[in-house]
């Protein structure tokens, strides 16, 4: 069973990733739909300043609860000689990567003109430190880790969006606004999406081997619980795209309601993947 | 709902099933039993590893830390020096950082008669 530093790990994790995504999402839902998602820039801009801001707290903590996975009590959060270890390795070069990642992100956010651009690149960097640590780069080459990369960056563009368009489509006077913005993004999430699932799917084959190692080892059964979110994810967004941004453009104000229903279940989609990724990033182990 | 809750059972198998340590074998092996208490224990890994904690629990006596000053850095085998000798079940419990950054932890048994 999981002790509690590797439970507190999983949490810390969670948030991590919740975080990181959901702040760079917004970037680049800012940036790609800049002219759409103009009327609520201050609150993008606060709620992807929030989640940087606790992607910074969770990776701090990840990394002193790190420590004290290694020492087995909570000594470890302030021992010396473990967090110079961490700091030495890559827990530690990822955490400088990623803090600097995501301070460029909650500078950039304040800066006019520009300071997106900042931001994306902020969130670039953030994405980067995956790479350095993790599965995917004990096992595989340089290709991969960059795989990887934009395995994330496609995620947290998928997540990026679900808060504005979930916000506009509350409107009756942004139906058609709302519409509009949820066709650009289904356009775009034709090509994202097969990216994600392909690159997930590349990832997945070089970690585990072979075909039966899905159903005979834990990272396999793991890996599975995440499919199963992503199914989840991917037939509400089958939904929103085929019937209810079609619905929207034609002007019924009942499909805003059920895209917002749907939405909210991509959400919970959305942080099932999360918290099931974490388990297997800390619990798990490839079995190649 | 189904989907959701076939996704929850599969999540809360899998997690009962987690195997994050790459530990290959030790001296003496798990399960062992011996006639003579060993001066020493060997864990050796699949990958290089460094040992942050390694703790003996013998019967009821207070665990101790093993003393791990000369094996401070990345390694795939540590030969650990055991002390106070004498019969009854030996419980070996270490942690430490894998050269990938993750943290490890595991443990092994053996008995003395």
């Amino acid at each position: 069973m999981p002790d509690l530093w590797e439970l507190l790990s999983i949490l810390a994790k969670f948030l991590l990733y919740f975080g990181v995504l959901g702040s760079v999402g917004l970037v680049l839902a800012r940036l790609v739909f800049r002219r759409e998602t103009e009327a609520a820039h201050r609150r993008i801009r606060g709620q992807a300043s929030a989640l940087a801001l606790l992607a910074l707290v969770a990776a701090g903590s990840g990394f002193l609860l790190r420590g004290a996975a290694m020492t087995g009590d909570a000594s470890g959060m302030t021992d010396p000689e473990m967090l110079g270890l961490l700091w030495r390795n890559p827990p530690g070069a990822r955490l400088l990567l990623l803090g600097s990642g995501l301070l460029l992100v909650l500078a950039g956010l304040r800066i006019a003109g520009p300071g997106l651009w900042i931001a994306g690149a902020g969130g670039l960097l953030a994405l980067w430190s995956f790479a350095l640590i993790g599965h995917v780069p004990d096992a595989g080459p340089l290709w991969l880790q960059a795989l990887l990369v934009l395995h994330l960056a496609a995620a947290a563009f998928w997540i990026g969006i679900l808060s504005p368009l979930h916000r506009l489509a509350a409107l009756p006077e942004k139906l058609s606004a709302a519409a509009g913005l949820g066709r650009r993004f289904g356009r775009i999430a034709a090509v994202t999406v097969p990216v994600l699932i392909a690159a997930g799917i590349v990832m997945a084959w070089r970690l585990l081997g072979d075909l039966a190692a899905m159903t005979t080892t834990g990272y396999g059964l793991t890996l599975l619980a995440k499919i199963a979110g992503v199914t989840i994810l991917l037939g509400a967004a089958a939904l929103n795209k085929l019937r209810f941004v079609p619905a929207m453009r034609r002007g019924d104000p009942a499909a805003a309601v059920r895209l917002r229903r749907s939405i909210a279940v991509e959400w919970l989609a959305v942080c099932a993947i999360l918290l099931v990724t974490a388990t297997l990033t800390t619990l798990q182990h490839p079995p190649g | 709902m189904k989907p959701i809750l076939l996704a929850g059972l599969l999540f809360l198998g899998a997690t009962t099933a987690f195997a994050h340590s790459k530990l290959n074998t030790t001296e003496p092996a798990d399960g062992a039993v011996l006639v003579q208490a060993p001066a020493r224990i060997v864990l050796s890994f699949a990958k290089r590893i460094r040992l942050t904690k390694v703790r003996l629990r013998r019967g009821d006596n207070d665990a101790v830390d093993l003393d791990l000053t000369r094996h401070k850095g990345f390694a795939t085998r540590f030969a650990i020096a055991l002390p106070g000798r004498g019969r009854g079940l030996y419980r070996i419990e270490w942690r430490g950082l894998a050269a990938d950054g993750h943290a490890m932890r595991g443990s092994f048994e053996f008995r003395v008669k």
